[in-house]
């Protein structure tokens, strides 16, 4: 799948929408994607930081497509997640990156994270399961 | 013996909490069901900017999952008395059905241990529709700092408009 299909798709999804990232790398096994800090993405009102929920999101939204069958497929169903959070999720841009671990006849394994500035050091490492079926 | 004393401080933490949301707390627009040291409760109204479908009849995951870290935050709060500050260690939700109904959700999360270092919650999601299928249950690690200058005083300091 090309890019301009990925993002057109992302597009018609309102909750993609809200969260307002952009797909930026996409090959077979991996996408790469960013999303500019919001007002509506803060989850400590104190330190106005991400909403864990939010860089959470954002992963799970970008490790979907790694397993979209083609554009018009419906999307995989989600089965379980788990998140690390690993340094505060800072006001700046994120970037994410999600990884296809195995895709089995019905079950797939993306792993995901996300990071501000350096790569080397992640805001945050994810595991996502969905059923391809 | 959970006191009266315990119980009105319990209620002004969940109403500071809601009156001084901001981002995507504030835009769940919560409406909070129970709030004590024993667990919290708390009610999402639907809203379509959540929806993964362009006709807008299911929820995405991530919003469920996003409510559960809120409602964990919520749940330290009230159970770690001199919680000064939270940061949510790693999060697992179990997402047991989609999300495909329009109805209220409704979340409970408690804060079943908590140690010095440490809190540990418990939580699921249903839909208020009547017959209350579970659509998400989660659990949560928190690192957490305990002492003086509670995230309590803190708040009460910032006031309502912070």
């Amino acid at each position: 799948m090309k890019l301009l299909d990925i993002q057109a798709r992302c597009d018609r999804v309102p909750f993609f929408r809200h969260l307002g990232f952009s797909v930026t790398e996409v090959n077979d096994m991996q996408i790469l994607a960013i999303m500019p800090f919001e007002q509506r993405h803060i989850g400590n009102p104190m330190l106005d930081t991400y909403h864990g929920g939010i860089i959470a999101s954002f992963m799970e939204a970008i490790a979907s497509l790694t397993v979209l069958g083609d554009l018009n497929s419906p999307p995989p169903k989600p089965v379980n997640l788990t998140v690390d959070y690993l340094r505060p999720g800072l006001p700046g841009t994120l970037n994410a990156r999600a990884s296809i671990l195995r895709r089995g006849r019905r079950i797939a394994s993306v792993e995901t994270t996300a990071w501000l500035d350096d790569e080397g050091k992640p805001v945050a490492k994810g595991l996502f399961h969905f059923l391809l079926v | 013996m959970t006191s009266t004393k315990d119980v009105e401080k319990s209620a002004m933490i969940a109403r500071m909490w809601v009156s001084q949301a901001k981002g995507l707390i504030s835009e769940m627009g919560l409406v909070i069901e129970r709030a004590d040291q024993k667990g919290v409760q708390l009610r999402m109204p639907f809203n379509p900017d959540f929806c993964v479908d362009e006709a807008k009849t299911i929820l995405h995951g991530g919003i469920l999952t996003a409510l559960l870290d809120s409602t964990f935050g919520l749940a330290n709060f009230l159970a770690v008395d001199d919680i000064q500050t939270m940061a949510t260690l790693d999060l697992r939700v179990d997402y047991l059905r989609p999300a495909s109904s329009r109805a209220d959700v409704v979340v409970f999360a408690e804060c079943y241990r908590k140690t010095r270092h440490i809190a540990f919650g418990s939580g699921k999601v249903w839909f208020d529709n009547g017959d209350c299928e579970e659509v998400a249950r989660g659990s949560a690690t928190f690192a957490i700092t305990r002492g003086k200058g509670s995230l309590f005083d803190t708040m009460k300091k910032a006031g309502p408009s912070a």
